[in-house]
């Protein structure tokens, strides 16, 4: 790492530990009332508590079980559907303009019609977390295939390759970085509408966790859930971002 | 010795022509492209194709690889009419960095033509060493195509059309974007290539001395529509040389002739 990453790294570092300071020093000063605003001290407290009696690993786990499947099959049927749109100029054209309608409806338009007919259910978080994630990553995908460089397709003539050959070998490679940046945009709407869901649905996770501790006014433990939560939307975006790195080390090399 | 019996033929017309365009005729868009183009190219020939920019020539190799079908008239590869490209026929690209897969290394580039070609993992690390070693790049395996200079690349791609085992290598302005050393030591290592395998090539380019010094005929283009002017045989000995053979008074005679044939198409 050169001396100016270094440097910004420390500086960010700085910032985060005043942040946190200063959030103690709310509290201390009790400027909010304790019982909305615990310190870091007592959300810190409620996360070791939360830990060690094993309540917040299984909503961690929860979460993390309906983000996995919403997003995993988001991406599953993005890249299936985006590859056949974007593989066909004559799809692209057909189909393009109900895409446009579709994709800015805001999935929470979604959510009601998705609890009549499937009820309070996983099924139903399953559905409402990947339609709301398949957007960035079917859109990507189409725009990725679109963009194959069409020389590629005529060496794989002249090689007479299979169907299948061209679209593992030539096309889904080539718009990989296309599809990968939108699995990762997928990421963050798939923990966000996991919360929704458990919130709604009663779902057992840390959304669930979260509004039954504020009804009940325990802010640390709501802190707690919180503070787990940014924690998952980092960490999972930053596993996403060492595997885009490991996977497309041949466009670090283009660079 | 192989080869110069092919020579002969090709000389005295004896064997029945690997491509043959039969009255050809190009529509594309509302335009004549090619127009009643007709050509045989012998097994073992090194045709050149010369021609102004926008004449077809281009378009005339992309007829012979089967890309484009003819609005009349047919293209016939060994006596069998092309309907589609084919492994037999190799295509090496003007444009090599947008042919070669960035995704791959020099390696993996190679070797989609042999996985495309159905050899076994275990055969190709072997083929795939060699045909580098062929081309000049045996310590650059494992590079991608962004970290080789240009004439790398074109010799990876050659080394990809070459895997293919081709009988047929159709190169489109091959050297073009490349500097005058690395063109004439391409120029160079292609004839060896071709004189060791006995290919067909039917080589497009801009730079006349290049055709009379790569080919056994040179063909010039007339433009709008696409059509042969001019059809020179070069009687030059071979191998060939960089300095003697365009020193040579029959290099310098066709010379004058191709320059004199451009010049008026240009008018
Ligand atoms: N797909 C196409 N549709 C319509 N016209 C085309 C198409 N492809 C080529 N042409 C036209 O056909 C003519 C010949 O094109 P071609 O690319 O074969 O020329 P060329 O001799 O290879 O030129 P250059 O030396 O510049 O490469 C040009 O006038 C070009 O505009
Ligand atoms: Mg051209």
């Amino acid at each position: 790492m050169n001396r100016a990453a270094l440097l910004w790294r420390v500086a960010s570092f700085a910032v985060a530990a005043g942040f946190v300071a200063l959030w103690q020093l709310i509290a201390n000063l009790k400027l909010v009332s304790p019982v909305f605003l615990p310190g870091p001290d007592r959300a810190w407290a409620s996360l070791v508590r939360g830990f060690s009696s094993g309540d917040l690993w299984s909503k961690l786990a929860g979460t993390l079980e309906h983000m996995a499947y919403g997003w995993l099959a988001a991406s599953i049927a993005g890249i299936a559907i985006g590859a056949i749109i974007g593989s066909s100029r004559r799809m692209r054209t057909y189909v393009a303009p109900s895409l446009e309608f579709l994709r800015p409806l805001p999935v929470s338009a979604i959510i009601p019609v998705a609890i009549a007919m499937l009820g309070l259910t996983q099924a139903m978080a399953l559905f409402v977390i990947a339609f709301g994630a398949i957007w960035p990553i079917m859109l990507a995908t189409i725009h990725g295939f679109a963009a194959v460089e069409p020389r590629l397709y005529e060496v794989a003539r002249s090689l007479q390759m299979s169907r299948l050959a061209v679209i593992f070998k030539i096309a889904l490679p080539s718009a990989s970085p296309d599809i990968l940046a939108g699995m990762r945009l997928s990421l963050t709407v798939a923990l966000i509408l996991s919360v929704v869901c458990e919130i709604l649905a009663g779902l057992d996770g840390l959304g669930h966790w979260v509004l039954l501790s504020a009804r009940a006014f325990r802010s640390a433990d709501l802190f707690a859930g919180v503070i787990l939560l940014g924690v998952t939307g980092y960490v999972t975006s930053v596993a996403m971002s060492l595997a885009e790195h490991r996977l497309l080390a041949w466009q670090a090399a283009q660079r | 010795m192989a080869s110069a019996a092919k020579r002969l033929e090709v000389l005295s017309g004896a064997a029945t022509p690997q491509i043959a365009f039969d009255g050809v005729t190009l529509v594309l868009g509302g335009k004549t492209i090619i127009e009643n183009l007709s050509l045989g190219v012998q097994p073992g020939e090194f045709l050149c194709i010369v021609g102004a920019s926008g004449c077809g020539k281009t378009t005339a190799l992309r007829l012979a690889a089967g890309l484009y079908q003819p609005t009349s008239g047919k293209v016939n590869f060994d006596g069998q009419p092309m309907r589609e490209p084919r492994r037999e026929i190799a295509i090496v690209f003007q444009d090599y960095g947008k042919a070669l897969l960035p995704w791959r290394t020099a390696a993996g580039n190679v070797s989609l033509a042999l996985e495309a070609g159905g050899m076994t993992s275990a055969e190709r690390p072997a083929r795939i060493e060699e045909l580098l070693r062929t081309v000049g790049l045996p310590d650059h395996a494992s590079k991608y195509p962004s970290e080789m200079s240009g004439g790398m690349q074109q010799r990876l791609q050659i080394a990809r059309c070459l895997a293919q085992e081709p009988k047929t290598l159709l190169m489109d302005e091959p050297f073009g974007a490349l500097d005058a050393m690395t063109r004439q030591g391409l120029q160079d290592e292609v004839l060896s290539l071709v004189a060791a395998s006995g290919a067909t090539v039917i080589f497009v380019t801009h730079d006349l001395d290049e055709a009379i010094y790569l080919g056994d005929r040179v063909i010039g283009l007339l433009p709008h529509p696409g059509r042969i002017g001019i059809e020179l045989p070069v009687n030059l000995p071979r191998p060939r040389d960089q300095l003697s053979t365009r020193e040579h008074p029959e290099f310098l005679r066709l010379r004058r002739q191709l320059f004199d044939f451009i010049k008026a198409t240009e008018q």
